[in-house]
């Protein structure tokens, strides 16, 4: 398992950002959480999460879309791993973004309910191959 | 479309004579008319004007007829196309029927003869722009509903489900054995929100099939209000908000349904004390005018920004970021104007964002005929209202 871990959860639903929350703190993992895509992006900003679960259909239509974007305009956030999650998708979009897709080379798409096992791994397997590249990239 | 405009229809023949009549004709019917002597010209007139209806000779020098009818439908296929010709035989017609002509103007014809035909194309023309306008609503209907599915009644079941998976697997552990209760308490509040937003969704669908509209009864919108303030006293204290009703002495009677239009008040007091703020309060005014009924429930909340005043009755609008936890289902407003408008009424608001809003309710009063009637209803209604 990945050492303690920063995520930032984004999600206009308090209960769900609650009890994923608490899944992941139960494996070791700090977690903040964000009720609003401002203040999402501030507290990415101040905190500088490893992983970042953003609600990409909150209040505002696509509002997850553009904090994905404004947290990949921070440079040391530039390649960080974002998990878009949303209750709506007409398809199954599986998508892992291919690295040349511009602002969303890094992020994977879940659907609500997400699986906890499976986006905890993901969650830890993409921070743990992050740390890996900045240590090779340390002198 | 602006439907003052006059209609334009381009008249496309060789003959001078026909013209000359069909423009006179037709401009003293009320349509703006451009008359062309050859296909080419005509044409020309049809892709720059966009016409309604256009009048082809069959029988022309250069470009045939058949061909301007083909080419006019490729321009606009909206255009309907009527066709003039000497030579009326069945071959011509079918041919210009397999063209795309909608009907068939045999020379010589009377001014009445051109002005049926004409009227009767431009009928058929507004019809398919009608079943457009119609499946292009129904079409983003369909739509929006699909997303008030995915939002609102996804939302809590997804929050419910992700609890109850957290719960069964982490139930027993330090981090979640404190959490359970609360969790277990917003489960039921998520599913009880689930239930109001179906409930309130099947109210606006029965209303959509005007189920209700045959229940006529003579209603004295004092006692309704009285009933429903009444009832309210407890919510609006818990909120120290303070809820008044300012009723006249005199009846204010509405011929409809009873319990719609308690439906179409509730709602209005509802939102009004939700959206409040406390120490805040709602005042629910009546008042019988000439003709008409007026309700109007004014309260002190927060307002409505201005930009979200003309969604404020749509379904599944709801104005973003507004209260606290604030749990309405967004069909509450709908439901109130369709019952309004099922009651040859409507409803109308005025807002001022941070310092309140009033909703104003107008209805057809119930004009008196037999005035022991009348009396007789208000006085049961009233002793219904009384606890």
């Amino acid at each position: 398992m990945t050492d303690r871990a920063k995520i930032l959860i984004v999600d206009d639903d308090p209960d769900f950002t609650e009890s994923l929350a608490c899944f992941l703190e139960a494996r070791g993992h700090r977690v903040m959480r964000a009720s609003d895509s401002d203040r999402g992006v501030e507290l990415a900003r101040s905190c500088r999460p490893e992983a970042v679960v953003m609600d990409v259909m909150m209040r505002e239509r696509t509002e997850g879309f553009f904090a994905i974007q404004e947290i990949r305009r921070i440079p040391e956030l530039a390649d960080v791993p974002v998990f878009a999650v949303s209750a709506i998708y007409t398809a199954e979009p599986t998508f892992t973004i291919a690295p040349e897709a511009g602002w969303l080379a890094h992020d994977e798409f879940f659907r609500k309910p997400v699986d906890l096992d499976e986006l905890a791994l993901r969650i830890e397997a993409r921070i743990a191959d992050r740390r890996e590249q900045e240590e090779a990239r340390l002198p | 479309m602006d439907e003052s405009r006059p209609e334009t229809v381009v008249v496309i023949d060789d003959d001078r004579a026909i013209r000359l009549s069909c423009e006179k004709i037709l401009v003293r019917s009320g349509y703006e008319v451009a008359c062309f002597e050859n296909g080419a010209l005509g044409l020309e007139a049809v892709a720059d004007r966009k016409p309604a209806l256009v009048l082809v000779d069959l029988k022309m020098p250069g470009i045939s007829g058949l061909e301007v009818i083909a080419r006019v439908r490729e321009i606009d296929p909206t255009a309907v196309v009527i066709v003039i010709t000497g030579y009326a035989s069945i071959e011509s017609a079918v041919d210009a029927m397999k063209a795309g002509a909608y009907d068939f103007l045999p020379k010589p014809f009377s001014p009445d003869e051109l002005r049926l035909v004409v009227g009767r194309g431009l009928e058929k023309r507004r019809l398919v722009q009608e079943a457009r306008r119609g499946e292009l609503e129904r079409e983003l209907l369909k739509r929006r509903f699909v997303t008030f599915v995915s939002h609102q009644l996804k939302s809590p079941l997804v929050a419910v489900h992700q609890y109850l998976e957290v719960l069964k697997r982490l139930g027993d552990t330090d981090e979640v054995r404190p959490k359970r209760e609360m969790w277990l308490d917003r489960c039921l509040e998520r599913t009880d929100e689930l239930t109001s937003i179906i409930e309130d969704w099947l109210t606006l669908a029965s209303l959509e099939q005007a189920s209700f509209s045959r229940t006529r009864e003579v209603v004295d919108v004092r006692s309704t209000i009285r009933k429903l303030v009444e009832g309210y006293e407890g919510t609006a204290a818990e909120r120290s908000v303070a809820l008044n009703a300012d009723l006249p002495a005199s009846p204010c009677p509405v011929s409809g349904d009873p319990t719609c239009l308690a439906v179409l008040f509730d709602n209005l007091i509802v939102n009004a004390i939700r959206y409040n703020r406390p120490g805040g309060s709602v005042t629910v005014r009546a008042e019988c005018r000439p003709g008409e009924v007026v309700v109007s429930v004014a309260d002190t909340g927060i307002g409505i920004p201005e930009s979200c005043l003309p969604l404020l009755f749509d379904e599944f609008f709801r104005v973003g970021g507004r209260g606290e936890g604030s749990s309405g289902t967004g069909l509450g407003l709908p439901i109130s104007r369709r019952i309004a408008t099922e009651h040859g009424g409507v409803i109308d608001v005025q807002s001022v964002e941070g310092s309140g809003s009033t909703f104003t309710v107008r209805l057809p009063r119930h004009e008196l005929e037999g005035a022991p009637d009348v009396a007789g209803a208000d006085t049961a209604l009233e002793e219904m209202s009384l606890p």
